[in-house]
């Protein structure tokens, strides 16, 4: 059973967010084919330029068909009648008289559907010939192009200091032909800025070459204003909501929402105004529930730092921590320095922000070693004031998941704080190891 | 010469030079990185091309998750471990981290951090467009300067170009090498003592030419003719003797130790009338459409060098050539394409054998199995 309902059940912007994400094909369909958009796929939180051009972007998941709890679409079909603040007040009623327990398995059928997709993609990798020594996400992301890569218009290309990712990029040729490329200079050094500027305009350039739009400044600027709001929401969640001794919803469902929004952030669900109204109405409720008093005193649950998740994790990890006393944070786009607003001030270049933007988070972010990266992850756990650090060591990671041994030596002299590390290779393949290790762990961390 | 002795020979050479007072970088070898740059400003290159056994592999995991490229595992092995044939890796005094993949920067990282080596930094774009193109001119002024510094003068631009005319003889005479009518496992030797020593064995080079042209009669013409790509067989791995008691026999080395490396050559009336000598590194970059660091035509301008090299091959000798693509387990570059490459080659009517493999001894009896099976399907 879901540990998630009672929250859920009135809180509108969550399951408007997971209703976005389950039914993006639809939405997608027709996107491309009643709006004639065109739909590009991206990787990672790099959907402002495609947005900017009139394109959709896509994160290819979300082209899948998935199992909809009958429930959300019925609400869904409610609320085109009544609202959702309506329906979901209707609903919150109604729950009180669910003797057949349905209202259970909304949220869990929801990431339940998730991650069965995930895993069906990750075997559809393997099978079209990428071999299982490649990490999670990798595997997965293949899968999902050769499942639903035709319907995209373009791929989105940003290059990061991976190489089986930039690899992985390059394979895609086959199945999605017209791609984009982003070379980011790995260093910030001589004019590497002005150079960058130059790749990002040469996209824009193909951007507007496939959409048959002219990508204006102000386009730019107009999606970058969107995305700062975006930012701004999400970290208040992270640094401030997070923080407090009182959270709008038990622990498990917190971080089941940080989830879903490091998830959905990847292309704003394809419909970036959209996204925003639901982050802020996310920022909104769960400050006037706290206000009344609705949700969990957590006062006395560490707060433990879960990542990198963003290649893939075991979800059950969060469930267990929470079974253990603890709530599970997620915050990898701000410890990769993706949630760095972009300037948009009058007089600004916006093709040159945006490539600061990139420069600094492959810099000073992701970092082009490893030292670098560990200095994120530390600076971001002392920022956020959490309890203990679990690092998720990716099978097949060449990237992130080698920093862990320096990770470990930086946390414990400088930090002080319990760190250990998982492993993960496939959604619920290795569960009972994950549930030993976290109990041993949850020994050593503090009680607060 | 046996691999003890070469490694003996090459710790006395390399001490002879640190007593005479030269200083050696160290990195880990790959074809874009400007070594004519650094024996220019006096350094020694120190290219890491040795190969891995358990131990080494097993002694990185303390720095290193298992699923680590076995090669990177097992440079971390060598400076962690210190094996006494390897000891000449502690008179390394710089070492270059590099991007060519990313375990070359996490290995790169750790052995400088780890073992106090200082460190220098050269990344590369994977792209080569113009603004890759002038980015690696910026890496190549950087690192020009961080030499510099080191050695507290300017590298001379005569000294650079007598740098990359020495290495360009030296690269051509493996070419010279490389069409020599011998076995695979003779080429090989010769290429990855050359590729470690430098220019500094040409005298020994020319040796070598001389006394195989004036003996080209082969023992056996029996053997299968092989393509080797992929990941490099290093100084220590036993690979090439498995491969040539299965009756195979190497005719290209289609990986950096080998043709990958001694392709990248220049015309002679080029060097001196080029302006800026770096701008010779800039052009090699940009030739460089089949190294495997590369990106987006990496895997088509491969398979189309294997196909042109296959085609040619039978036109000349009338003979298949089968593939043999070398992976290094958990390499990142070489392992992605590994089932396309098989596919697109199959198709041609090629035969191809992914050999997919670590440094570990229990290996080998599997190893051998399938490389015996290849020939015996050739």
């Amino acid at each position: 059973m879901s540990v998630f309902t009672d929250d859920v059940i009135n809180f509108t912007s969550v399951l408007k967010m997971a209703y976005n994400f389950l039914s993006g094909r639809d939405y997608l369909k027709k996107q491309k084919f009643r709006e004639r958009k065109k739909l590009i796929s991206v990787v990672l939180p790099f959907s402002d330029l495609s947005f900017a051009a009139g394109a959709v972007p896509v994160f290819p998941i979300r082209m899948e068909s998935f199992n909809i709890n009958q429930y959300l679409l019925a609400l869904n079909s409610a609320t085109s009648i009544l609202g959702w603040g309506l329906t979901t007040k209707l609903l919150g009623i109604i729950k009180h008289f669910d003797a057949l327990k349905i209202f259970d398995s909304i949220l869990d059928d929801v990431l339940k559907s998730i991650n069965v997709k995930y895993n069906e993609m990750y075997d559809l990798g393997v099978e079209s010939g990428i071999s299982s020594d490649f990490c999670y996400g990798i595997k997965s992301l293949y899968g999902m192009h050769v499942s639903k890569g035709k319907n995209v218009d373009a791929n989105m290309n940003i290059s990061i200091r991976c190489s089986a990712f930039n690899k992985y990029y390059e394979s895609l040729r086959k199945l999605v032909p017209r791609q984009i490329w982003i070379d980011i200079p790995p260093r910030n050094i001589g004019n590497a800025l002005e150079l960058l500027t130059e790749n990002i305009t040469k996209a824009i350039s193909d951007l507007e070459d496939i959409t048959g739009n002219h990508v204006a400044d102000n386009s730019l600027n107009k999606q970058f204003r969107i995305g700062n709001q975006v930012k701004r929401y999400y970290k208040t969640i992270i640094y401030e909501i997070s923080a407090e001794d009182f959270y709008p919803c038990n622990p498990a469902t917190f971080a089941e929402i940080l989830s879903l929004l490091g998830i959905s952030f990847q292309d704003y669900n394809s419909n970036a105004q959209r996204y925003l109204e639901n982050i802020a109405n996310l920022v909104k409720e769960m400050r006037e529930r706290i206000k009344k008093g609705i949700g969990m005193d957590v006062s006395k649950m560490p707060r433990i730092l879960l990542t990198p998740v963003f290649g893939g994790w075991e979800p059950e990890t969060q469930e267990y921590l929470y079974e253990q006393g603890a709530r599970t944070l997620y915050a990898d786009w701000e410890i990769l320095g993706l949630l760095e607003e972009i300037p948009v001030s009058k007089g600004t270049n916006p093709v040159e922000e945006y490539a600061r933007y990139l420069l600094n988070a492959t810099t000073e972010g992701i970092g082009c070693d490893n030292n670098t990266l560990t200095d994120s992850y530390q600076r971001i756990a002392k920022k956020m004031n959490v309890d203990g650090i679990i690092f998720n060591q990716l099978f097949g990671c060449h990237s992130i998941s080698n920093c862990y041994p320096m990770l470990r030596e930086k946390v414990r002299k400088k930090l002080e704080i319990p760190i250990t590390s998982i492993s993960f290779n496939k959604i619920g393949e290795n569960v009972e190891q994950i549930k030993t290790r976290l109990g041993a762990y949850m020994e050593i961390v503090k009680p607060i | 010469m046996d691999v003890l002795e070469l490694l003996s020979d090459y710790a006395n050479y390399l001490r002879e030079k640190k007593d005479q007072g030269k200083k050696i970088i160290g990195f880990m070898g790959h074809d874009n990185i400007p070594e004519e740059l650094l024996d220019a400003a006096g350094f020694i290159p120190l290219k890491m091309i040795f190969a891995g056994n358990d131990d080494l592999m097993n002694a990185s995991n303390d720095y290193l998750p298992p699923s680590t490229c076995s090669f990177a595992q097992s440079c971390i092995g060598l400076f962690s471990l210190n094996p006494s044939q390897y000891n000449f890796l502690n008179l390394i005094d710089q070492f270059i981290v590099s991007n060519h993949c990313v375990s070359d920067i996490c290995t790169s990282e750790i052995i400088t951090k780890y073992f106090n080596i200082s460190r220098l930094n050269f990344y590369v774009s994977y792209t080569q467009g113009s603004e890759a193109l002038k980015y690696f001119k910026l890496e190549l002024v950087d690192i020009k300067h961080q030499l510099e510094k080191l050695i507290g003068r300017e590298i001379r631009k005569q000294d650079i170009i007598e740098s990359i005319k020495k290495y360009n003889s030296f690269k051509k005479k493996l070419s010279e090498i490389n069409d020599l009518d011998i076995s695979g496992s003779e080429k090989l030797k010769i290429f990855q003592k050359a590729i470690l020593y430098g220019p500094v064995i040409l005298p020994e080079l020319d040796d070598f030419i001389q006394a195989n042209r004036e003996n080209q009669a082969r023992k056996s013409k029996n053997s299968v003719d092989i393509l080797f790509t992929g990941c490099s067989i290093f100084i220590g791995d036993y690979l090439i003797d498995l491969i040539e008691d299965s009756g195979g026999d190497i005719k290209y080395f289609d990986t950096w130790v080998g043709e990958a490396y001694f392709s990248q050559v220049y015309e002679e009336e080029d060097i001196t009338s080029n302006d800026d000598p770096l701008d010779f590194f800039v052009q090699r970059f940009k030739n460089n459409k089949n190294g495997d660091h590369m990106v987006p035509n990496y895997f088509e301008n491969k398979v189309a060098q294997i196909k042109e090299i296959i085609k040619k091959h039978q036109e000349e000798n009338g003979k298949k050539l089968g593939v043999i693509n070398h992976i290094i387990k958990f390499c990142d570059h070489i392992n992605i394409f590994q089932s396309f490459l098989k596919k697109e080659l199959q198709e041609e009517g090629i035969q191809v054998l992914n050999l997919e493999r670590d440094y570990s001894r229990a290996n080998r009896g599997q190893l051998s199995t399938r490389v015996e099976a290849f020939m015996e399907m050739m």
